[in-house]
């Protein structure tokens, strides 16, 4: 989230795209429900299914999965034909005006840069035309005095290489001009013939949201994975913030682009390098041929665009990854050899998820450590998932219950005889037995307490891996090997080391002054010359010499003192990264002079007389003079210091564009011919394995998966008040389709795919109905993920995921579990 | 509440069955039996002696069955003593809830068990089965006094089964105020037919098979009457369907069979009696179809009230 | 939302504004959790009723989350907590109350906080509650084997805490406290929904047109019929059949006394009278 829960309630206006959270977040609910009590806030739910969300939602529009990327197009169109867009935001806050290269072309679903070998674009392609004859070093503001350090860690210091591009918003190939044009297909009838939402429909809701572009009034988007398990996941996200930035919505209380994040933790996940291409605080993982940290950095960190541009991450990018470094190679971490950069591993390939399952299919993988997740009911398509579980030679599961991965090899039908793979199970503890930090989506680290003690043998994951650390270790000093460093090298500073505690970690990823060895307030003060350390710089500050933020908990109980802003940010409730900054782009919730676009929702604004911006803590030079005509524009962390409304950030184009699904109903009406996105990585294919996919002929209808608010995915079916509640598999069905198939609820019915099938109860509603798609009629079945061979009420051994398509998102690669082909019949 | 409006009934069913069945139809003959003994041996002629002591024999055993059915239809039997006693913490004394039938019936079958066990062994002393000085303490069991009180006692048992169902939300039961008396009617003329059936096992009975046969014809005619007003009573609140509908119809017909004999009677014979002595003696062996028909039409009826609601 | 202090001899209730339930059943899981209900065995099934697969209130149910689902098969729909209906049902604390005014053993008491409280130590499964309660809230608990329904949490009351439910739901959908306070509460919901043009919104049980009063009740988005809650109208007591019922009674034994004193006239007139007493008839 750029904001947070709490912020919700001072929305306008809100969008829940691509999300169910009264279903799959309740508690955070809450806050939508206060900003409809409180301030009478519409909320607008665009879902394929009428779920509980939209039951106290004022719209619902059903869409057709897939299809958001051309639903946000349609808008993105409608606000720039009617001028909607919040005009000064745009041209001042982001990069509407700047001019884009002249390589770049858009034709027939193709963008420039496209390579056929590898059916991967080279988005280097997509790139501004740079500003003749600059140089951006005189041009860089200066530096600011140190009270502004102390406050937030923020100096202006001038980017290394800056590329400035030309700035020009009448010019044919301004951002905003090449936008026009690109989203100008992207009409009311054809938003229709994607999504299915008709005309009239689409523009009544269209006209709620374009309101939300007046200065005073303010929407939030909300979405989880609704919006992310799709080939174009990244790109329908992007298409809602490039919107969310027109409105002139990012950086405001009320506003911005809110992800609701999954498991409790997933957000602390993501910031510490849970997926295989970032290193922890979003450092890129090094790419091959880069010998040295200058190359490295050269080729990772963003470049200063516009000479009023801090960029700040870029700028600062080698101090956090020296610091991390130094983090983890400590005194064998010396300028001489680069910091130990070359411990760092530098993957050719891609190491996601999909592909390591992809990776055993081929046999090229020896054995796979799970750790809390449960690869055959993850899916997707877990049948081949479980194919390669039986490639394995080894499966390690750490885990605090049975579950379908670590019970596969005699799942029901499998001969348990043709299995070879040694499964162990290692009783890890669950999260309720151990103390330590969850992240929530708001960015709030905060301390939890253990609620059980650690039950029979289990241990904590960390213990668990500490252990095998050591041992390994041990093996390579007494057996040497090819490559040791990077395991002698590495430091273990435990006072146990085979069992170190959250708190010792904590304050390591905290980070400190190696000199003075006291521990850091802020990354404003990590340096590249390896005189600090931070396990994470976005963490630093989490763990000062003071104490431990993320324990604090001044909140409600008085909220005058705790609230001083009254807008709900208690900055001493835990701590929120960036150095507890509770908005996200907060610059942007004020206009060039420093007054809040809305003075009733301030986030920050500029007090002339302290000389100095108040209210949420800053996300900009805490004493830059907005008068100042140097002073650095309002987004802080990328090289064009305002919000890219074009980026060559993803895989699949510089705009967002919509694709089909893999496997969809239709072929696009855009561009036929290019239906699907060309850059997803079809693994089959590759592979040479058959192709895996469906058409629409043999599978007629659409399929999505989703929660239940009474399950949490697979774990609770070991919790019997829930398997109570929700006691059984079944699929949602269409009234009218039931109708014509003979259908009732509680009958059974089979359900498949091309790639494996369901045989559930049925739930007729007409919560879900037909829509019309490029004039053909498309119905949808609704499919909760959360049943599978393991649990109190057994006999149930349906995933869902054995339906699910082994495909993903092209920059990263998230399945594509909301929307495939299926066919239905009664049993 | 206002007429023709339907009545919206949500309220759940007590499953009062099989026990409850029982109990109500013994309290209908037990209490009819005790009545018509009352009045033979008191208003009648000193030839219906014989068939006053069969009711009161009839009467004893509902006594010991009545309680006990409805104790085991308790889900906490052991806990009978608490509708009687008040066993709330701090609280104390008796429990006698006037506004609940089930309260007031509890202690009215207390009472009337008293009564009845008095009359009866007073009925064994005056057949001789028992002797002084336990003989004379009893006779106060045949008195008038005695046997009026009890009647008394008898008719509410046998009417306020129906009131104890009225008294509630239930569909049917709760929109009609007939029960009480239809269920009484009922009573009465299956008391009067099980008389004329027993009454073959005790010599000189027969003497009162007249009035026991006029009495049953307009017992009949009663609860014609009643059935009428229930049915009426039923229409504003548009439960109709839900007493009568299938498979309960069934249970009415066997119901409605039940109160032939005694329309027949009506019909045919009017108030008119033939002599008693052999020529009904004669009839008596003839007609024991009939009154089994009524007594099967009296369990019929109450089985038709209670399962109709809570099927 | 969390009441400061919970003061005996003060009326206390629900005010559950079904408009903004999202039927989490967390309420649900937190009464049984606190009351450590018994899963009913039998009852753990499919029921597929919408999302509902409690199907009831009953004595391992006291709170119990009904689905509704009107919703239109249109591609735009209007929820508004109309469409589909939410409604976390419990025992409504009826000031005047059906079940208390037939139970024959005093187990149903009215508590020091106004609520209707079921004694599980004076009950003896009678179940005449049961035929009494409009609301079909009590039933038998399995493990108990006495009447057993919602206490309003006597036990966290008397202990100073909110109910159990109405600490867990996430938008405050159940809302606890005196109930002269959550009136005031209801009132200014029901003027809001209607500003903003729900004007199907109404108030259930708030004031005394339904059993004098529910300390339970309830903000609801259709017709009270729409939720199994009778209406005003039909919202009658048990007693009103007393009178009526034992009148029928007496009516009637007076006719059957009358009906047998013709039988022993007609006798009498036809002579029938028997000729000689029978045996051993002393007078
Ligand atoms: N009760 C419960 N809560 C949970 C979880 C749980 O398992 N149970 N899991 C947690 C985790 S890990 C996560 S990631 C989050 C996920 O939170 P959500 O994303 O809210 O959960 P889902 O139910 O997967 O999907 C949300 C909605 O997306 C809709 N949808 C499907 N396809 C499309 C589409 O193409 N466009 C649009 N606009 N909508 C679409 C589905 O109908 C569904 O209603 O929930 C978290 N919270
Ligand atoms: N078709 C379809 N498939 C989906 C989705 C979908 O929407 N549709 N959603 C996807 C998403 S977003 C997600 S997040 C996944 C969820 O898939 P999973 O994460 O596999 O689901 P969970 O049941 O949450 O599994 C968590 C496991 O972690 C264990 N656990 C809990 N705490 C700890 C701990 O501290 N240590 C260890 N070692 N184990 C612990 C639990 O016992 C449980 O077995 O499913 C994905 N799959
Ligand atoms: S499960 Fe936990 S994280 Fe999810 S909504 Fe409930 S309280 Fe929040
Ligand atoms: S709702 Fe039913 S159980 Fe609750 S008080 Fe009213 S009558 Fe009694
Ligand atoms: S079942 Fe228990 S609570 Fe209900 S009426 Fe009988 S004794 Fe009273
Ligand atoms: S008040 Fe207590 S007993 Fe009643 S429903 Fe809520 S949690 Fe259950
Ligand atoms: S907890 Fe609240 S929101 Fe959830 S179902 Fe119960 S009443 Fe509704
Ligand atoms: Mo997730």
């Amino acid at each position: 989230m750029t904001n947070h829960w709490r912020d919700i309630r001072h929305a306008d206006l809100i969008l829940i795209n691509g999300g169910n959270p009264a279903e799959a977040h309740p508690v955070g609910f809450r806050w939508f429900m206060k900003a409809k009590l409180e301030r009478g806030a519409k909320m607008i739910h665009v879902d394929p299914r009428f779920t509980r969300t939209s039951a106290v939602s004022d719209l619902h529009l059903r869409i057709r999965t897939g299809s958001d990327a051309a639903f946000f197009g349609g808008l993105i169109k409608y606000v720039l034909d009617n001028k909607l867009f919040h005009d000064e935001y745009v041209r001042r806050y982001t990069n509407a005006a700047f001019v884009v290269d002249k390589g770049y072309s858009f034709k027939d679903g193709m963008f420039n840069g496209f390579d056929e070998e590898t059916n991967a674009y080279d988005a280097t392609t997509w790139k501004y035309e740079p500003l003749p004859g600059a140089d951006a070093s005189q041009q860089s503001p200066k530096g600011l005095g140190a009270g502004a350090k102390a406050a937030t860690g923020l100096t202006w210091s001038a980017g290394p290489s800056a590329t400035l591009a030309r700035l020009d918003i009448e010019h044919p190939r301004s951002v905003l001009n090449l936008m026009r044009k690109h989203y100008s297909r992207y009409t009311p009838e054809m938003v229709e013939r994607i999504t299915g939402i008709p005309r009239a429909q689409f523009l009544k809701v269209a006209k709620m949201i374009g309101e939300m572009g007046r200065p005073d009034k303010v929407m939030t988007q909300v979405y989880a994975v609704g919006l992310t398990h799709h080939t174009t996941g990244s790109q329908m996200i992007r298409s809602a913030a490039v919107l969310q930035l027109l409105l002139g919505n990012i950086g405001r209380p009320g506003g911005g682009m809110n992800a609701e994040r999954g498991h409790a933790n997933i957000q602390g996940n993501t910031d510490n390098a849970i997926s295989w291409e970032v290193l922890p605080g979003y450092l890129k993982v090094p790419a091959p041929g880069q010998r040295t940290v200058a190359d490295y950095f050269e080729q990772s960190a963003p470049k200063k665009a516009h000479p009023n541009a801090l960029n700040y991450f870029g700028t600062n990018y080698g101090k956090f990854l020296i610091s991390l470094l130094k983090t983890w190679y400590g005194d064998k971490a010396t300028k001489s050899n680069e910091y130990a950069f070359d411990h760092l591993p530098k993957p050719a390939g891609n190491s996601s998820w999909i592909t390591i399952f992809d990776q055993a299919l081929q046999g090229k993988m020896e054995g796979v450590m799970l750790s809390g997740m449960t690869a055959s009911s993850i899916g997707p398509d877990s049948n081949q998932v479980q194919k390669a579980l039986g490639k394995l030679k080894w499966l390690c599961v750490m885990d605090s219950l049975p579950t379908t991965s670590s019970e596969f090899w005699h799942a029901p039908g499998v001969d348990p005889s043709k299995i070879d793979t040694e499964v162990f199970v290692l009783p890890a503890t669950h999260w309720i037995e151990k103390e330590g930090s969850f992240t929530n989506s708001g960015r709030w680290l905060q301390w939890k307490d253990q609620v059980l003690p650690p039950q029979h043998e289990s241990r904590h994951d960390h213990w668990i891996l500490a252990d095998l650390f050591l041992r390994v270790r041990e093996l390579y000093r007494a057996e040497g090997g090819k490559f040791p460093d990077p395991i002698m090298d590495l430091t273990f500073p435990y006072r146990d080391p085979a069992k170190p505690a959250f708190d010792e970690i904590a304050k390591e990823v905290n980070g400190k002054d190696l000199k003075s060895g006291k521990r850091l307030e802020t990354f404003a003060d990590l340096a590249d010359d390896g005189s600090t350390s931070a396990g994470n710089w976005i963490y630093t500050g989490s763990y000062p010499e003071s104490g431990n933020m993320m324990k604090r908990r001044n909140g409600v109980q008085d909220p005058k003192r705790n609230d001083p802003t009254g807008m709900g940010y208690y900055p001493e409730w835990a701590w929120a990264w960036p150095l507890n900054r509770r908005v996200l782009y907060n610059r942007a919730s004020a206009d060039p002079s420093g007054k809040p676009w809305d003075p009733e929702r301030p986030g920050i604004k500029w007090d002339a007389a302290q000389k100095l911006w108040v209210g949420d803590v800053p996300d900009y030079p805490p004493d830059a003079d907005p008068a100042d005509p140097a002073s650095p524009l309002p987004f802080i962390m990328t090289g064009e210091g305002v919000g890219r409304l074009f980026s060559n950030g993803l895989a699949d184009g510089p705009f967002p564009e919509h694709y089909e699904p893999i496997e969809s109903p239709v072929k696009n009406p855009l561009h036929p011919e290019v239906s699907a996105s060309p850059a997803a990585f079809l693994y089959d294919k590759a592979a040479g394995r058959p192709s895996r996919f469906g058409t629409v002929d043999e599978f007629p209808y659409v399929a999505t998966s989703y929660r239940l608010t009474e399950h949490e995915h697979y774990v609770t079916q070991h919790v019997e008040r829930l398997v109570k509640l929700q006691p059984e598999a079944f699929v949602e069905i269409p009234a009218e389709l039931a109708g014509e198939k003979g259908i009732d609820t509680g009958d059974m019915v089979r359900v498949w795919s091309k790639r494996g099938k369901l045989e559930v109860r049925a739930v007729v509603t007409k919560r879900l109905g037909p829509l019309t798609i490029d004039g053909h009629k498309v119905y949808q079945i609704g499919i909760p993920i959360h049943w599978g061979y393991v649990g109190i009420k057994t006999g149930q051994h349906w995933l869902a995921n054995a339906l699910t398509p082994f495909v993903g998102d092209a920059t990263v690669r998230t399945p594509e579990f909301k929307s495939f082909l299926v066919n239905l019949e009664k049993i | 509440m206002t007429a023709f409006a339907d009545v919206q009934h949500f309220a759940g069913d007590p499953e009062w069955t099989w026990y409850i069945l029982f109990y109500f139809f013994l309290a209908g003959l037990a209490g009819g039996a005790y009545f018509l003994a009352t009045l033979l041996r008191h208003w009648g002629t000193p030839a219906d002696e014989p068939l006053a002591r069969l009711g009161m024999y009839v009467a004893f055993p509902a006594t010991l069955i009545c309680p006990l059915l409805l104790t085991i239809d308790l889900t906490k039997p052991l806990r009978f003593w608490h509708m009687l006693v008040n066993t709330t913490p701090g609280g104390f004394g008796l429990n006698f809830k006037i506004w609940s039938p089930m309260s007031v019936g509890v202690w009215a079958l207390l009472v009337v068990s008293l009564f009845t066990i008095v009359s009866f062994l007073d009925a064994l002393a005056r057949d001789g089965k028992l002797r002084a000085p336990l003989a004379g303490v009893v006779a106060v069991g045949g008195t008038k006094a005695w046997n009026v009180v009890g009647s008394v006692f008898w008719l509410f048992i046998a009417s306020y089964t129906g009131v104890l169902l009225a008294v509630s939300n239930q569909p049917v039961w709760s929109d009609t105020w007939a029960l009480g008396g239809l269920f009484l009617a009922s009573g009465l003329s299956g008391a009067a037919a099980l008389l004329l059936l027993l009454s073959r096992y005790r010599r000189g009975a027969e003497a009162s098979h007249p009035v026991l046969e006029v009495a049953e014809r307009l017992f009949t005619a009663l609860e014609v009457l009643l059935l009428a007003v229930f049915v009426i009573t039923l229409i504003p609140d548009g439960t109709l369907d839900d007493a009568f509908g299938m498979p309960w119809l069934l249970l009415w017909l066997v119901a409605l069979a039940g109160l032939l004999p005694g329309l027949r009677g009506l019909a045919v014979g009017r108030l008119s009696v033939t002599g008693g002595g052999a020529v009904a003696a004669a009839r008596v062996s003839a007609s024991a179809m009939a009154p089994a028909l009524v007594l099967l039409g009296v369990l019929a009826l109450r089985a038709a009230v209670i399962f109709s609601v809570q099927g | 939302m969390a009441t400061t202090e919970i003061t005996p001899g003060k009326a206390y209730g629900f005010f559950t504004d079904t408009s903004v339930c999202i039927g989490c059943k967390a309420c649900e899981v937190a009464c049984k959790e606190w009351n450590q209900l018994p899963e009913d065995e039998d009852e753990i099934g499919f029921l597929g009723k919408s999302l509902d697969n409690t199907g009831e209130l009953n004595g391992s149910n006291w709170r119990h989350v009904q689905f509704i689902d009107n919703v239109p098969d249109e591609t735009l729909s209007e929820g508004d907590g109309s469409a589909f209906l939410l409604m976390s049902d419990v025992c409504k604390h009826c000031k005047h109350a059906s079940c208390l005014e037939v139970c024959p053993t005093g187990a149903i008491i009215r508590t020091e906080f106004d609520t209707v409280y079921i004694q599980e130590e004076t009950c003896n499964g009678c179940r005449n509650c049961i035929a009494a309660c409009p609301y079909d809230v009590i039933d038998i608990n399995p493990g108990k084997n006495v009447a057993q329904k919602c206490t309003l949490c006597y036990d966290r009351l008397q202990g100073g805490l909110q109910p159990a439910c109405a600490k867990v739901c996430p938008t405050e959908s159940i809302q606890f406290g005196p109930l002269d306070e959550l009136r005031a509460k209801a009132k200014k919901r029901e003027a809001d929904l209607h500003a903003q043009g729900l004007k199907q919104a109404n108030l259930y049980g708030h004031d005394d047109k339904v059993y004098g009063g529910l300390n339970a009740f309830f903000l609801l988005m259709d017709k009270p019929e729409a939720y199994k809650l009778p209406n005003a109208a039909s919202a009658v007591l048990p007693s009103r059949n007393n009178i009526g019922g034992y009148l029928g009674g007496a009516v009637t034994a007076v006719l059957g006394l009358l009906g047998t004193v013709i039988a022993l006239r007609e006798r009498r007139r036809h002579g029938g009278e028997p000729s000689e007493p029978a045996e051993d008839a002393q007078a």
